[in-house]
């Protein structure tokens, strides 16, 4: 990563929190900014953790999500889709928002 | 180049500024409004979910006794015993085998997890045993067809889907359940 891209960085996350953080952002169900809309919109990928259980994970730019799979029962849901330490399917397609990091 | 160095380090500096003093405005604030909105995975189970501006935050949303709240279930067959085994036995007759193999062979899931249930009739402990001997027969079906098992289960006769006090109500509650995941 070089200076410009730093900067950019910098700059954005500034923005951001002049957005949100300082006009006190009271609805945590909306993602706002450029790529504004409804949580409930997510798209989700699943990420194998070091037992071989899933989760489902978000990368919506600048906010990742993470949350248990779990069935029915409440107990993890280890598929075996992929190999522990790997993250499959479209976890960051929810936004058009490119992740520098 | 050396100008937009500058600007960087400027920018850099100012962000960590704003970071400072959110921290200190969460640290003021005791006792914030939290309220999160719904995410539904592609399994159709809620999650809690919130944005803070920058930070996202997701929890499964489950029942006071950890039972996922979910918009329709993953659950793609249940198997009547009685279609599969004799009372008492865990061994599956030839038919039954059959029927499974066609099942599993067309399911087309990812993998799936077997959970075998009774009915209240004989004590717990016996039933949490065929419970489970019973999934296991069933797995172990699935697996002669080259599908994946990702967890077998006996929960004997502590999740009854219907009453045990008709005849009727024990035939639904002797079942092995099949949860497709894909």
């Amino acid at each position: 990563m070089n200076i410009s891209k730093i900067a950019l960085l910098a700059v954005l996350g500034l923005g951001l929190a002049a957005c949100d953080e300082f006009g006190d952002k009271k609805d945590k169900t909306v993602d706002r900014f450029v790529d504004a809309k409804d949580l409930s919109q997510l798209k989700a990928g699943i990420w194998i953790d070091p037992n071989g259980c899933d989760h489902w994970i978000i990368d919506d730019g600048i906010e990742g999500y993470l949350s248990a799979r779990l069935d029915p029962y409440g107990k993890p849901v280890c598929s075996g889709a992929g190999a522990p330490n790997t993250a499959i399917g479209p976890f960051n397609k929810g936004t058009s928002i490119p992740d520098p990091i | 180049m050396l100008n937009l160095a500058n600007a960087a380090r400027v920018a850099l500096g100012a962000a960590i500024v704003a970071a400072a003093s959110v921290l200190a405005a969460g640290q003021a604030s005791a006792q914030a409004a939290y309220v999160p909105g719904i995410w539904v995975d592609p399994d159709g189970c809620e999650h809690w979910v919130m944005d803070d501006g920058w930070e996202g935050y997701m929890s499964p949303h489950t029942n006071r006794q950890g039972i996922p709240v979910c918009r329709r279930g993953n659950t793609c067959a249940v198997m009547n015993s009685d279609q599969l085994f004799a009372t008492d036995s865990y061994r599956i007759h030839a038919q039954g085998q059959q029927m499974l193999a066609q099942f599993f062979r067309s399911a087309g899931a990812t993998s799936y997890i077997i959970a075998g249930h009774t009915d209240s009739r004989a004590s717990d402990e016996y039933n949490m045993r065929l419970s489970i001997n019973r999934a296991n027969s069933v797995a172990r079906v699935a697996q002669g067809v080259g599908a994946r098992i990702a967890d077998v289960r006996g929960y004997g006769e502590r999740i009854p889907k219907a009453s045990n006090g008709t005849h009727a109500g024990m035939a639904v509650n002797r079942r092995v359940e099949i949860i497709c995941i894909r």
